[in-house]
């Protein structure tokens, strides 16, 4: 008996032995990385995957918009919240290990990565798909790699001397598969360099974008994003162009201005102006605009971004955009932001007749339509009488009102040459600083001015 | 009534037993074992507090009165012996107290007498620490123990505390010791530490493995040290009964005092009143105020219009109001109350102990709560001569009424921040919420929101043991520990969770099922009385499955349905499962020659299935030795040295808990996007080479008994190193990523470990004896990837650094200089660490504090008299350093409408004061930096603490027999009575859980202060 115990015992320690396959296990909740760019079905799936980054609230699930406005604050916003960071970007005394400047940064190349995944191994996909397919990825990476150079490129474009002025680092193709890889420790490219990176991959992603493409990236929202770009650096023809071409395209293809100005806005599906946005529902997607705009009563943080008497004043007392606002603590709220779990909008319509408007004026021509048509446009809407001959203040007073605390704020304050609480547009404060964390990794990063 | 049924039995039991009729004298002589009496050795009769002290001859002589049958001999240096009177004259033969040195210590499949470890294991008994009041088996063994490191995050209930054994060696892995329950691997859940599932009065002892020959024998899951707890077992004789019972209340250890409602006033005018100047003067007046008078009465408007919001219905002008909410934010005599019951007994064959035990304590934070159900059963069966079967089996739940986490505004401490002019509720009676309150206001958890956890836990075992041959054993072990645990919450529309989703719950549901085999053959052999050789030779199975569901939905219908059931909308869900699997085979000779030179040799190889496909096996060898010189002859002459054996080890053990389950492969995972969209993301990098941590450590000691060993201790250096330390190396983020996990750190921890037991007084009616240990432990980062030097903090609240040449964690921030005396601006130093700035953004970085204890330590006295008792545990740590981050908020000269602390009442006021708390400034318009944190917020936190106080009263059996017990006993018990420290946040032994991390540590985030409490107790056994 005691015999067949020591067998037995020997017999199961044996047995667990060649049992070396309980050592290779594997993930139920994933698959492998080799496997994600096999097919062309699995790619796409990982294209989807790099909208939701997008869509993250460091980049356009809401950061790089308000971050864009509480800089550009000029009175018209307070910071009222605790969080210190924001408060940093707000009175412009940003520290160099701010998280929101951090995250941004590296959530647009991640974006960018994945994109660069995508374009290398596009031979997977149909033929036939192809170019579509990665104008969709490079659309991406151009609304990534633009976030990143207005935030934290060393002058704005128009500064002049694009060429010598230090952009962000530049990379287009994977790299070793070891991301602590030294080839990674990138130096930064210009500013020139970098804004011909955006220009090729919008203009590639504007010819074989199809016209609409349910929430994905289309070919109006890669013109509009191109004449954005040219805003920057005041190609004014080119930006017209642009917009031009963004309003033909997308006027023949069921795109218009919804008819009431608040029905813009607070939507969980995309309406007929949006030309882009980022998709929120109540289990994907994050809207931290909402997060910061809106109040405790919709659920949000407090109101921790106010709106001042300054900026509500602005408003015609009969100007539907004016009605938006919502007062709560003693003091005016966004109402753009004011609902949860909704689409953070990115690109709308409006935004077109506008930039088409003010390229027009400014360069006297009636590409597409007269200036007046286009303003009026959006004044009528607004519930506002029309203007005859629009001088271009009146149409950029236009835009500063329509496009309110949507994102647009400091990069037309700045192409405007316009002071913002007191800094001229190119005060190095206007600027983020790099980031901390990259230059402790990557020495040959260097700072900009007015920061160490 | 279970009491009276007890009562009742026992009286039967009592009633069968024979007593003596007659008195009868009774005389004898004490000698020691080499026939020599021993003079002044106490003679008591059991029961009573007569007795008499041996003359110079060694003879005594007592009557014994009637019914009374036993003697009770006890003399310093001697063990005690308890004799029943048969016969007179009655002559005893005391024996020296060896007592600890024989001690059976239990080593990982196996034991080992005390004498012959040539290991370092730290015992703590079970009995010792059995009526402590706290919620967790593992906050009893804070300062009981050299070397181990115990913290309770906070005041808030059953939830993480923190172990370390000799310092911290990892900075990705766990740095908490593995649990081996009876042979089973403890595992955690979602919450809470795993041991607070186990009832601690049915444990029998704890053995801390500290070094890597005691350790080894565990493998790659040992770098921290183990702790082996074995449960109580029954041992053959009358069955016993006990119970025992405790109810007391709790209250904070300090509460840190925030400003009154007219000071609140007070100071925020004065703030108003500079910040407009700061604007009209310095800041630009970008406002464009006409006049500084012009500023200033704007901000004034401001501030008592933001006055009135504050003070809803009441008049804050007449200060109608006075709110601590700092009171409100804790239970007042918070209550605490227990019950166990234990029966054990049987006989040769069969032994049995059973147990079940209730405890229900309310924290000393509102809507704080935990509650324990357990039930134990142990058994052993004499099978035949040959076979031995038996069974452990724990069955536990556990519920927990928990608080939001440190950082949220729905946690209690959180509500310091409102305004003292705020009342709590409305004149409806209706709790006050923004905008009326500065911020949510955490009393609105109270009625409209739950946070209920339940964790099940069944662990124990099943083992036979065979007696192959003589002196050779196998012994098969198949055990299980199976954690359910839910966690359920609610948050109504009035919550801020649940505002705008029209209510909101929450429910997530974690199963861990760890199945276990340990096969072991252990043999032992004496050759010739010289050679003594234990040997042992094994393997393990492990499988680890976990499994994790969870599901929230909003909008409920109605808000006192408050289960998913009511929601009218499921807004998310989610199941995932993984698991791991380790295999190992581990093998143990001791020698010992002459049992005076000893020598053991432990090994472990693990295969684990997490680690990377090049390093899936790993091998963790040990070498011990050790010589108790006290036997060789040339040692005999040193009467006052008892016993002294020095001893050394070396070896390497492993941690594994660095990597995750799959964490070698590179992935893609889903990524939901917009209402269908399914996409994919990448979520882990490739790394082959990932493998375990390797902590080696040297080892070097001595145990000692002087004075026949009145006194005993223990003294030991250690040097441990770990290599292959895992580090999230962070990478440039064009790479796709800012981090990957590689073995490429080290780390490094230095320390002595002294303890010493000394028994000062010994006499028939008092005895007094003095446990002390003491500790210190130097860490030090060693390597980081190789070229980096630093991984300094990127949060700006938590300052934590990994720097080479440093301490794991020092704080690494800007240096507060005071404040500018000509301006009360804050002044922080440059990098030159002279000069001075006003900048934040310019200041230098420093090293400003460090988390880590230089010295901890622990003194404990037992003094006894006749029945009475009493216990003191002091218990310190020494050296450390905490970082108030909330200070930015509280003490932070009323840049926010926060509350404040009342050192703020020194702020500077005008020009050539000297004071560090800066001019009071309201950030409203940007103009000027918010405090940031620095040294001004980091503290000096070392602390002696009272930490158990027990006084006692065991009924003399005299009168235990006549209302038919066997033993009484009453006492009242009191846990961190006294704090001594200079901390002045609300307890110096803090560690927020907002973020918390091996390298967040050291950190108060409004974490709750410590419980103090008193509990009665009573204690009978039957």
């Amino acid at each position: 008996m005691k015999r067949v115990i020591l067998y037995f015992f020997l017999v199961a320690v044996s047995g667990v032995i060649s049992c070396d396959k309980k050592l290779d296990l594997k993930n139920p909740q994933s698959i492998d990385a080799s496997d994600a760019f096999s097919t062309g079905d699995k790619l796409k799936k990982v294209l989807i995957g790099n909208y939701a980054s997008l869509g993250s609230s460091s980049l356009f699930g809401g950061d790089v918009l308000w971050m864009s406005e509480l800089m550009a604050s000029n009175g018209e916003l307070n910071w009222v919240g605790t969080f210190q960071e924001p408060r940093q970007i707000w009175s412009k005394l940003i520290l160099t290990n701010n998280g929101y400047a951090a995250s941004t940064y590296s959530q647009a190349y991640y974006v960018i990565y994945n994109s660069n995944n995508i374009i290398a191994n596009i031979n997977v996909v149909e033929t036939s798909e192809q170019a579509e397919v990665a104008a969709e990825a490079k659309f991406l990476r151009a609304m990534a790699y633009f976030e990143l150079i207005k935030y934290f490129g060393e002058k704005p474009y128009f500064a002049g001397n694009a060429s010598s002025l230090k952009g962000v680092p530049l990379i287009t193709s994977p790299g070793p598969a070891a991301p602590q890889d030294a080839y990674y420790l990138l130096p930064r490219a210009s500013v020139e360099d970098v804004y011909q990176q955006i220009i090729a991959d919008l203009k590639d992603a504007e010819v074989n974008l199809p016209a609409t493409n349910d929430f994905y990236a289309n070919k109006p929202s890669a013109s509009l994003a191109l004449a954005r770009v040219y805003l920057q650096q005041e190609k004014f023809a080119e930006a017209r162009d642009a917009a031009n071409r963004c309003i033909s395209v997308a006027s023949t293809n069921g795109f218009s201005l919804v008819n009431n100005y608040a029905d813009a806005f607070n939507n969980d599906v995309n309406t007929t102006e949006d030309l882009f946005a980022m998709q929120v529902t109540d289990q994907a997607g994050s809207n931290s605009c909402f997060t910061f705009f809106s109040t405790f009563t919709y659920g949000a943080r407090n109101g921790d971004i106010e709106v001042t008497d300054v900026h509500y004043n602005k408003y015609n007392v009969s100007d539907a955009r004016r009605g938006l606002f919502f007062s709560e603590n003693g003091a005016w709220h966004c109402g753009k932001w004011r609902d949860i779990y909704k689409n953070v909008k990115v690109m709308r319509l409006a935004e077109a007749y506008l930039t088409r408007a003010e390229c027009n004026v400014r360069l006297s021509t009636s590409i597409g339509d007269t200036p007046d048509n286009d303003v009026n446009k959006i004044r009528s809407r607004a519930g506002l009488p029309g203007l005859a001959g629009a001088t271009l203040n009146q149409i950029l007073n236009e835009r500063e009102l329509e496009l309110a605390f949507e994102g647009q704020g400091l990069w037309d304050a700045k192409r405007l040459r316009q002071n913002i609480d007191g800094k001229t547009w190119d005060d190095n404060k206007l600027t983020f600083p790099i980031p901390l964390r990259e230059r402790n990794i990557n020495p040959s990063l260097e700072q900009n001015p007015g920061y160490n | 009534m279970r009491i009276v049924t007890l009562f009742l039995l026992a009286g039967m039991l009592l009633s069968l037993s024979k007593g003596w009729s007659q008195t009868k004298t009774v005389t004898g002589k004490v000698t020691d074992g080499s026939g020599t009496p021993i003079a002044g050795v106490s003679v008591l009769i059991k029961g009573t507090s007569i007795g008499m002290v041996t003359g110079s001859d060694g003879t005594y002589s007592l009557i014994l009165p009637k019914g009374l049958t036993s003697l009770i001999f006890s003399s310093i240096g001697y063990e005690d012996q308890e004799v029943d009177v048969t016969s007179s004259p009655l002559n005893i033969s005391l024996s020296h107290t060896t007592k600890s040195l024989n001690e059976v210590i239990v080593t990982g499949y196996g034991t080992q007498v005390k004498r012959e470890v040539t290991s370092v294991i730290s015992r703590v008994k079970g009995s010792d620490v059995q009526n402590m009041p706290v919620a967790d088996l593992s906050q009893t063994l804070q300062g009981r123990a050299a070397g181990v490191f115990v913290e309770a995050r906070s005041g808030k209930i059953g939830e993480e505390i923190k172990i370390r054994i000799r310092g911290t060696s990892s900075i990705n892995g766990s740095n908490e010791p593995l649990y081996v329950v009876d042979g089973v691997p403890l595992v955690g859940g979602l919450y809470g530490t795993a041991t607070s599932d186990i009832n601690f009065d049915d444990i029998e002892s704890f053995d801390i493995l500290k070094d890597a020959s005691a350790a080894a024998i565990y493998g790659s899951r040992a770098a921290n040290g183990v702790i082996l707890i074995t449960t109580k077992r029954g041992k053959a004789g009358k069955t016993k009964f006990t119970v025992s019972s405790q109810y007391g209340i709790q209250n904070p250890t300090h509460k840190r005092g925030f400003l009154s409602a007219a000071e609140y006033i007070d100071l925020y005018r004065e703030a108003a009143t500079n910040t407009a100047k700061y604007h009209y003067n310095r800041g630009g007046n970008w406002m464009g105020f006409s006049s500084e008078a012009d500023a200033i009465a704007n901000m004034i408007r401001w501030i008592e219009g933001r006055f009135t919001r504050y003070s809803g219905y009441s008049d804050w002008r007449k200060v109608q109001t006075n709110t601590n909410w700092e009171d409100l934010a804790f239970n007042d005599n918070a209550r605490l109350g227990n019950i166990e019951i234990s029966a054990q007994g049987g006989t040769e064959k069969n032994k049995f102990y059973l147990s079940a035990g209730y405890s229900n304590q309310d924290g000393i934070l509102i809507a704080n709560n935990f509650k324990r159900y357990s039930l134990r059963f142990n058994m052993d069966n004499q099978v035949n001569n040959w076979l031995k079967l038996g069974l452990n089996m724990g069955l536990g739940k556990t519920v927990r009424q928990r608080v939001a986490d440190d950082n949220e505004f729905s946690s209690p401490i959180e509500m310091v921040a409102l305004a003292p002019i705020t009342p709590p509720r409305d004149q409806n009676g209706e709790y006050y919420t923004t905008p009326t309150t500065t911020y949510y206001s955490a009393l609105n958890e109270l009625d409209n929101a739950e946070n209920h956890a339940k964790s099940y836990r069944n662990q124990g075992n099943i083992y036979a043991e065979s007696r192959l041959t003589n002196g050779l054993i196998l012994r098969n072990e198949l055990g299980l520990d199976l954690v359910n645990q839910s966690d359920e919450r609610f948050w109504g529309s009035r919550t801020e969770w649940g505002a705008g989703t029209g209510g909101f719950a929450w429910a997530q549901w974690f199963r861990n099922t760890r199945w276990v085999t340990n096969n072991f053959l252990n043999y032992v052999t004496e050759i010739k009385s010289k050679h003594k050789i234990d040997a042992t030779l094994g393997m393990s199975f492990e499988n680890r499955y976990d499994e994790y569901a969870y599901v929230q939905g909003e909008n409920f219908a109605d808000e006192s349905i408050r289960t998913l059931a009511g929601a009218g909308k499921i807004t998310g869900g989610s199941s995932t499962h993984e698991e791991n699997n380790l295999v190992s085979y581990f093998a143990r000779v001791n020698y010992g020659f002459n049992m005076k030179y000893l020598l053991s040799l432990n090994a472990r190889m693990d295969g684990y299935s997490g680690l990377g496909s090049n390093y899936k096996y790993g091998t963790f060898p040990s070498v011990s030795a050790g010589w108790i010189m006290s036997d060789e002859n040339f040692m005999q002459n040193i009467k006052w040295l008892s016993f002294l054996k020095l001893r050394a080890s070396y070896g390497t053990v492993g941690n594994n808990t660095g990597v995750g389950f799959y964490d070698s492969k590179a992935q893609y995972g889903s990524v939901r996007y917009g209402s269908s969209g399914a996409g994919l993301g990448i979520t882990n990098f490739a790394n082959d080479d990932l493998r375990w941590e390797k902590v080696t450590t040297a080892d070097i000691g001595f145990e000692f008994g002087l004075l026949k060993n009145r006194i005993v201790g223990e003294f030991s250096w250690y040097n441990k190193k770990t290599t292959d330390m895992l580090l999230q190396v962070p990478t440039p983020s064009p790479s796709g990523t800012t981090s990957i996990l590689a073995n490429i750190g080290q780390m490094g921890n230095k320390g002595i470990e002294v303890s010493l037991t000394s028994t000062n007084i010994s006499t028939r009616d008092f005895k007094w004896t003095t446990n002390f240990n003491i500790a210190k432990n130097k860490n030090e980062v060693l390597k980081l990837d190789g070229e980096q030097k630093e991984i300094l903090p990127s949060n700006v609240r938590y300052t934590n650094a990994i720097i080479v040449g440093k301490p794991f964690g020092v704080f690494y921030s800007v240096k507060y200089a005071g404040v500018d005396p000509d301006n009360g601006d804050p002044i922080y130093y440059m990098q030159d660490g002279k000069t001075t700035t006003n900048v934040y953004g310019d200041a230098g970085k420093f090293i400003i504090g460090d988390p880590n204890p230089d010295w901890i330590g622990g003194i404990s006295n037992r003094i006894s008299w006749k029945g009475f008792e009493l216990n003191i545990l002091f218990q310190g740590v020494f050296g450390n350093q905490v970082s108030d981050a909330g200070g930015i908020f509280y003490s932070a000269n009323c840049d926010w409408f926060d509350n404040q602390t009342r050192d703020q009442l020194k702020r500077w006021q005008k020009k050539g004061d000297k004071t560090d708390v800066p001019e009071l400034r309201i950030n409203r318009w940007g103009d000027f930096e918010s405090p940031s944190m620095s040294s001004r917020y980091v503290y000096d936190a070392s602390y002696v603490r009272l930490k158990d106080l027990t006084f006692a009263y065991n009924l003399p059996s005299t009168l235990t027999k006549k209302i038919k017990l066997s033993n009484a006993r009453l006492y009242i018990s009191g846990v961190n009575l006294l704090t001594i420290t200079r901390y002045p946040g609300w307890d110096p032994e803090v560690n927020t859980d907002t973020n918390s991390s091996n390298l967040r540590q050291g950190l108060d985030f409004y974490a709750a202060p410590q419980i103090k409490s008193i509990v009665f107790g009573l204690s009978i056994g039957l």
